[in-house]
């Protein structure tokens, strides 16, 4: 760094701001850090690779540091400082920070703060939010809960008046959409107001636990949690085509139900696999990094899109359980927090050890299914084996005989890969685990002396076989954009001595392409041509065989090597697959390996003749029938950690850049924090006992905020998904360390933490606001009143429907389509159809609604749902004339108005008060006003009388109009749609 | 340290402002400190510019699948030299490829090319309407991407990053200058041809305030969704409603006294007056004959879709909505490129020049933006597979390939960059999409370093930390 003059501005030496206060003692933490970090740490800060003239500001050591006869900040001379001459230059060249850097000057004031603070001796304090939490003392005060002992603290502080509590109702309601997502009912409401007369206190806590205790809570929470885990039903990308997750999205609603303990919710859901004989529903709960999007997209790059997918998951955990923003350091050091471009990919390393696979999980309902229809087979096949004429067998049977050649499989003894890792098993097949690409090369070296030929070998087969570990059931690895289970065998060599060996006459048991219109020849794998191949596509999960001669037979002793090639425009190799050798000559070809073997009995091969014989086809239609009606058990994405002989190694990405790795980086959590404990090997599963021990800080603060947020508005600190020097400092910091502490001391148990916050005298008070709170305080972080904003997309529908009675109570399972237009999958990849759901599937609660990422559900995007494409921790709630659209016009919403005018407007037709007040008791929790049963009866008459006059018709207006009373019905759906249209209706109150 | 004391005093001086997570920092700098009060009411309230701007909106004819530039802009005679001979190995190595293997040959393009006007744009002869107003256009046949797959990289040039979440150019240029249009969406998307690769990411407002998010119109039902009223009712039953509602509003306001309740009254009017907007937006029948027949469109006819979204487009323009994305899928040509550059032409190119002329006509070129272009390019080699039964196609090229822009302080007449003999990298006046970006918002007036938003502790730009504005595209 060039020194700046020597000539101190008069100001500086005068404390010219002593106004300020020059007794008080500048808080680092709270007034200076913010400033340096928002304007300095760029350039000044953590990373050194981008550090400017060699000078950072982030430490007391860097910054007093000799520069050469002068210091950035020199605590003999503060006024020779030369930060302080920097930030009051007038010259452009010489001012900080400069001008091209887009950031605010100092201004006078902030200039004295720094220059106050070094005089103070320039102290340097660790973040609040990297200290451990400590439990403080409760404020005095003369409330009886700990929450409001902090917020009267501030407001009393603040000199804010506070507001009185709401009135019953309006709080039943607040608690009802809090805790279970959905308001209450009219006779819930009324227990309540009756209780709440006897005893305000206790009808509280009895609502409270009421609401808790409901299935219904676990649904409306798991909404929360599914933002930050980024849950869909579909892949993503371009294709986006469906994915079976819901397993996951189901295990969320059920732990939260059970309150889970938040530290055995994260670990199972970050490392279940790795639990000691996990259990299904732990292998389940490990989705939760399985979330990521799957670019089916032909011809990408699978493993560019893996390492988006591990951004991608160490961003979202550094946010979840730490609220730090790591993905900043993806690219270099973080500029504002001590997160190293090292610590970011440890902790990808932390998490990159993982195989990714399908599994099945097991269901009652579909094994009975299952079970009785494999009966109804047996049962067919015994009587159509009865009818078997036995000399059709033998002729059949016959044809195979001398086709049949004598094959000893082989196990290689050495087996290369590009880098699929290639393990040989108990069976003597081949298994490819790992990584694969889109030209992925095996080559399998043979000791033909094993085989203990006498004779010459002759032909070569290979067979590709099922495994229930690879995608689709195998035999190939393919998972994405082409058919689970698939691969496409491009070219054969073999080589012997040196030499490759001439091929001749290939055969396939059954050959089929996908994704194109080639042939799936056996002649194809020696062609030459990498775009022609074997495939078995549409017959996955099943085992094939291809038998290639050699045009000169070779000598059955020393090494013998084979190549595969795999080439296309998607993974595609083989998963599982034995090579055997023979000297059988004559017509060597290949054989559904289903068939019998030569020796089997007369019995088995009578039912193989009637699975597989052409001239059995009439006869095994009616079983065929039975097979294709067998259900599938449901299945769900999950992580396996790899094996011990095949770690994922992890490497530093220059500039984050996927083509640019660079060294190896071993497995560790950021080095700012304490590190494991002693002994813990550095895994997965030992990251997220961690993530939830005393050692990470930020665990019990982030997710207290997040509760904070869901139930006040806004969190104590504000930008949620940043704890870090740039965030903004929590509104009551005490408050958070407390609860945080209270939280973990109780178990984590999310239960008790959403009880402590609603029983708060804070959480009762009236939600309106004075213009004096408006202006003193406008997003009522202080809490002098209640809290009010609208609800999120998914409760504004939940609860039009359960007004309405339309509600579904039916639980988990796949995603179901609720009514939307055709026009909003129309716009994605594929036209892809939106097959309106039946019956009570299309009033589930919106957590089951398939959530496609590519065209989410529009009426949950027009309220700022979730797309699913990345961690959301806090949504917007914007306000939006598409929104009103929606709430006025999409007829999902009419179809609620009208069930509603259906429930209450029918009851007793000379008393529309009544219809009119249970109306509003079911939407708004309250009866109207004597202004607003004024107004909505007028609007009521004034409807019905043009319905009557024919002015409108009720038939169009109506989907099912009662002949008798279409108009009444008509106008009480208007009456009703205004209603759920109403600020208030979607509005926590 | 006494945290909590100090913190009460700094939270009221520094935290109280209620600008939650709208761009803070760049309100302060980029002087324009309006943005604050603007977006606590209403996020689309017209804001200033950072200096005075040259165009007012764009209209981005976005070609999805990405055109071949070899057989539209970008003439290479050597590659009819080297037709059928690979490409030497010191130019491919390295590169990646979606389908095609590097062994692949290279293909003479299909067409043949002339100088058109004053200025002698060289075009194939597949673009005679363009041919016709070459002297109204700039063509850059130096652009680069990142990405080498369609989802990312029409992602990429929608928003400067391959993976949803970021912000759209339209969401853009909506937080930093607000709506013109009080009764239309400011950012339109209108869809032709097929399959889009990237899908609602591309309209997105990502981070920004959902609000910013482009407002896609429907090929089928409403254009905007539920923009018309539900069955039975009429437009006096609908204003009942609204005024019942409305009464009910303003009374909660009254004894609430919640701002977001005002909002909400505001975005209800809003809502009332796009419903006989869109209708009258929608119907061509004051467009005279002559005006159809310039773009070729057919109202209704979905044989002239794009024709007729780049004349809607221009009827968008002059009601104020400032960034008009017209998508035209088909253009991604594995197989028998030929032809299907052919068949894509005969679909736009007469609409495409159509709309720069008609908007000349009408005084609105000179602060109306149009550009053309897709994701990528195209490759010198040819593509081929028995497996997928492709023949004379040419795969995904992000090194180079070509896009046309015209108005709104475009430079007129002027063919920037080069690229080396096989046309398969830059060699002269490398454009990147980041350069786009930033040339684009400069035209707008706004400074692509400037215009920020602070998202996860740090500010981002469209730009991210690139892009330069490229001084030889401005008039």
């Amino acid at each position: 760094m060039r020194r700046l003059s020597v000539l101190i501005p008069a100001f500086l030496v005068l404390g010219f701001f002593s106004r300020l206060g020059a007794e008080e003692k500048v808080s680092f933490s709270e007034q200076i850090r913010p400033l340096l970090s928002d304007r300095c740490f760029k350039c000044h800060g953590f990373d050194d690779e981008t550090r400017e003239a060699d000078l950072g500001l982030h430490t007391h050591d860097a910054a007093t540091r000799d520069l050469g006869g002068y210091r950035a900040i020199d605590l003999g001379s503060p006024e020779a400082s030369e930060v302080l001459l920097r930030l009051v230059s007038d010259d452009p060249d010489d001012v900080m920070p400069p001008p091209s850097s887009n950031k605010p000057k100092f201004s006078p004031e902030e200039v004295e703060l720094v220059r106050r603070w070094i005089e103070q001796g320039a102290e340097y304090e660790t973040h609040w939010a990297f200290e451990k939490p400590v439990r403080p003392d409760l404020p005095e005060g003369d409330a009886t809960h700990p929450v409001d002992r902090f917020v009267d603290e501030r407001l009393a502080e603040a000199g804010i008046a506070k507001n009185d509590r709401a009135d019953p109702s309006t709080l039943l309601r607040r608690l009802s959409y809090d805790l279970r997502g959905v308001p209450p009912t009219v006779e819930e409401t009324n227990t309540f107001l009756a209780e709440s007369q006897a005893d305000p206190e206790t009808a509280w806590n009895a609502a409270v636990d009421r609401f808790l205790a409901s299935p219904l809570y676990g649904e409306r929470w798991a909404r929360d949690w599914l933002d930050l885990a980024r849950y869909a039903d579909t892949n993503g990308y371009e294709k986006d085509r469906p994915r079976s997750i819901w397993p996951y999205r189901d295990w969320v609603v059920d732990a939260l139900n059970a309150d889970m303990p938040y530290d055995r919710f994260t670990v199972e859901q970050l490392a279940g696999d790795m639990l000691p004989d996990p259990t299904i529903d732990q292998l389940v709960a490990t989705g939760f990094h399985r979330n990521t999007m799957l670019n089916e997209e032909g011809g990408i790059d699978p493993l560019e899109f893996r390492f988006h997918a591990m951004v991608d998951r160490v961003a979202t955990t550094g946010t979840v359980w730490m609220g730090l923003t790591t993905g900043c350091a993806q690219c270099h050091t973080h500029k504002f927090d001590p997160i190293l471009h090292t610590d970011y990919f440890s902790m990808m390393a932390l998490l990159n050890n993982a195989d990714e696979l399908e599994i099945e999980v097991p269901s009652d309902e579909v094994g009975k299914q299952r079970a009785a229809i494999e009966k109804q087979i047996a049962e067919r096949e015994t009587l159509a084996l009865a009818e078997v004429d036995a000399a059709q067998v033998a002729a059949w049977r016959k044809g195979f005989e001398t086709q049949r050649a004598d094959w000893t499989p082989l196990a290689p003894v050495e087996t290369k890969s590009n880098l699929p890792f290639l393990q040989v098993e108990e069976d003597l097949s081949v298994y490819a685990s790992g990584d694969f690409t889109k030209r992925d090369v095996f080559e399998l070296g043979f000791d033909l002396s094993q085989l203990g030929f006498e004779s010459p070998v002759t032909a070569i087969r290979l067979e590709a076989l099922p495994d229930e570990r690879l995608p689709g059931g195998g035999p190939g690895a393919a998972y994405y954009e082409g058919r689970k289970g698939d691969f496409f065998l491009s070219e054969i060599t073999a080589f012997k001595g040196g030499e490759a060996l001439a091929l001749d006459d290939a055969s396939v048991s059954f050959g089929k392409i996908s994704v194109g219109s080639g042939k799936a020849e056996g002649m194809n794998i020696f062609d030459g041509d990498g775009s022609t191949g074997w495939s078995t596509a549409t017959r996955e999960g099943e085992a094939h065989e291809l038998v290639v001669n050699l045009a000169a037979p070779v000598d059955p002793t020393g090494r013998l090597d084979v190549k595969l090639l795999f080439e296309r425009h998607f993974v595609a190799a083989l998963g599982r697959f034995r090579v055997s050798f023979t000297s059988s000559t004559g017509e060597v070809t290949a054989l559904d390996p289903v068939l019998p073997a030569g020796d089997a009995t007369d019995e088995e091969w009578n039912l193989a003749w009637l699975r597989l014989a052409p001239e059995a086809a009439e006869l095994r239609k009616p079983i065929e029938a039975l097979r294709n009606r067998l259900p599938d058990h449901p299945t769900t994405l999950v992580f396996a950690e790899r094996p011990a002989e095949n770690p994922r190694p992890t490497h530093l990405h220059h500039r984050g850049e996927y083509l640019s790795p660079k060294q190896e980086v071993p497995p560790a959590p950021p080095h700012f924090l304490p590190p494991f404990a002693e002994g813990e090997p550095a895994n997965r599963l030992a990251f997220a006992k961690w993530l939830v021990s005393d050692r990470n800080p930020l665990a019990g603060r982030v997710a207290a905020n997040r509760a904070w947020r869901a139930i006040f508005g806004a969190g104590i600190v504000d930008t949620d998904d940043d704890f870090g020097y740039q965030s903004e400092l929590p509104s009551h910091p005490e408050l958070l360390d407390w609860l945080a502490v209270e939280f973990a001391e109780s178990g984590w148990s999310f239960k008790k933490l959403h009880r402590l916050l609603v029983t708060s005298e804070a959480y009762r008070r009236d939600g309106s606001v004075s213009s004096e709170q408006l202006e003193r305080d406008p997003n009522n972080r202080l809490l002098a009143r209640g809290p009010r904003f609208r609800l999120p997309a998914e409760m504004i529908r939940d609860g039009a429907l359960r007004a309405s009675g339309l509600l579904s109570e039916k639980r988990g399972g796949p995603g179901v389509y609720p009514p939307q237009p055709e026009s909003v999958t129309a716009m994605a990849y594929g036209n892809t159809a939106w097959k309106v759901s039946e019956g009570e599937d299309r009033y589930r609660r919106s957590l089951y609604t398939f959530a496609k990422r590519t065209a989410p559900f529009a009426a949950y995007l027009a309220f700022d749902g979730p797309t699913g494409e990345s961690c959301l921790p806090q949504r917007d709630r914007s306000n939006t004339p598409l929104q009103a659209l929606t709430l006025l016009n999409d007829p999902m919403f009419g179809e609620a108005a009208e069930a509603l005018a259906h429930a209450t407007g029918l009851n007793d037709p000379s008393n529309p008060v009544a219809s009119l007040d249970a109306m509003f008791r079911r939407v708004l929790t309250r009866p109207p006003t004597e202004s607003e049963r004024d107004e909505f009866l007028a609007f009521y008459e004034a409807q019905k009388a043009r319905l009557q006059s024919g002015e409108l018709d009720p038939v169009a207006l109506l989907s099912d109009a009662p002949a008798d009373r279409a108009a009444e019905i008509a106008a009480w759906k208007m009456v009703a749609r205004v209603l759920l249209n109403l600020d208030e209706a979607i509005t926590k109150g | 340290m006494n945290l909590h004391s100090q913190t009460r005093r700094h939270f009221f001086h520094d935290c109280g402002l209620g600008l939650g997570r709208i761009g803070l920092a760049s309100a302060m700098a980029g002087g324009f400190a309006n943005l604050a009060r603007a977006a606590v009411n209403n996020p689309l309230a017209p804001r200033d510019t950072h200096f005075a701007p040259k165009a007012k909106r764009v209209i981005f004819l976005f070609m999805a699948g990405a055109p071949s530039q070899l057989e539209l802009f970008d003439n290479k005679p050597k590659l009819r030299e080297l037709d059928g001979k690979p490409i030497p190995p010191s130019v491919i190595a390295g590169q990646r490829y979606a389908f095609i293997q590097p062994d692949a040959a290279v293909m003479a393009p299909r067409f043949s090319f002339a100088k058109h006007g004053q200025s002698g744009a060289e075009l194939s002869d597949r673009l005679p309407y363009l041919a016709s107003i070459a002297d109204e256009i700039a063509i850059v046949k130096s652009l680069h991407t990142n990405q080498f797959n369609h989802a990312p990289a029409q992602i990429f040039l929608n928003s400067g990053h391959p993976l949803p979440g970021r912000p759209a150019m339209g969401s853009w240029l909506s937080y930093g200058i607000g709506s013109d249009a009080d009764d239309l969406p400011s950012f339109v998307v209108l869809k032709s041809g097929g399959n889009l690769s990237g899908g609602a990411a591309m309209w997105s407002a990502g981070f920004l305030p959902g609000s910013h998010s482009g407002v896609p119109f429907r090929e089928s039902g409403d254009p905007i969704l539920h923009v018309s009223n539900p069955s039975g009712y009429d437009d006096q039953a609908q204003r009942d409603s609204l005024d019942l509602i409305r009464t009910s509003n303003e009374r909660a306001l009254g004894t609430v006294g919640d701002p977001a309740i005002q909002t909400r009254i505001d975005a209800y009017e809003m809502a009332w007056r796009m419903q006989s907007a869109a209708p009258e937006l929608m119907d061509f029948a004051s467009e005279s004959q002559a005006t159809l027949d310039l773009y070729g469109a057919k109202p209704g006819d979905p044989k002239t879709a794009f024709a007729n979204n780049c004349l809607l487009a221009r009827r968008l323009a002059e009601r104020g909505s400032r960034f008009i994305q017209v998508y035209d899928s088909g253009w991604d040509h594995h197989s028998q490129v030929e032809q299907g550059v052919t068949t894509k032409a005969l679909q736009v190119d007469r609409a495409a020049a159509a709309l720069v002329r008609d908007l000349k006509m009408r005084g609105m070129l000179e602060d109306t933006i149009v550009v053309w272009g897709g994701e990528f390019g195209r490759t010198p080699m040819v593509e081929a597979s028995a497996a997928l039964g492709r023949s004379m196609g040419r795969d995904h090229h992000p090194q180079a390939f070509t896009m046309w822009m015209a108005g709104g302080g475009i430079k007129p007449g002027i063919t920037l960059g080069a690229t080396d003999e096989l046309g398969f990298h830059v060699t002269e006046d490398p454009i990147h999409i980041h350069d786009l970006h930033a040339t684009l918002l400069h035209l707008l007036g706004l400074d692509h370093e400037k215009l920020t938003f602070r998202y996860q502790g740090r500010d981002f730009r469209l730009t991210d930390v690139h892009g330069h504005v490229v001084k030889k595209l401005l008039a």
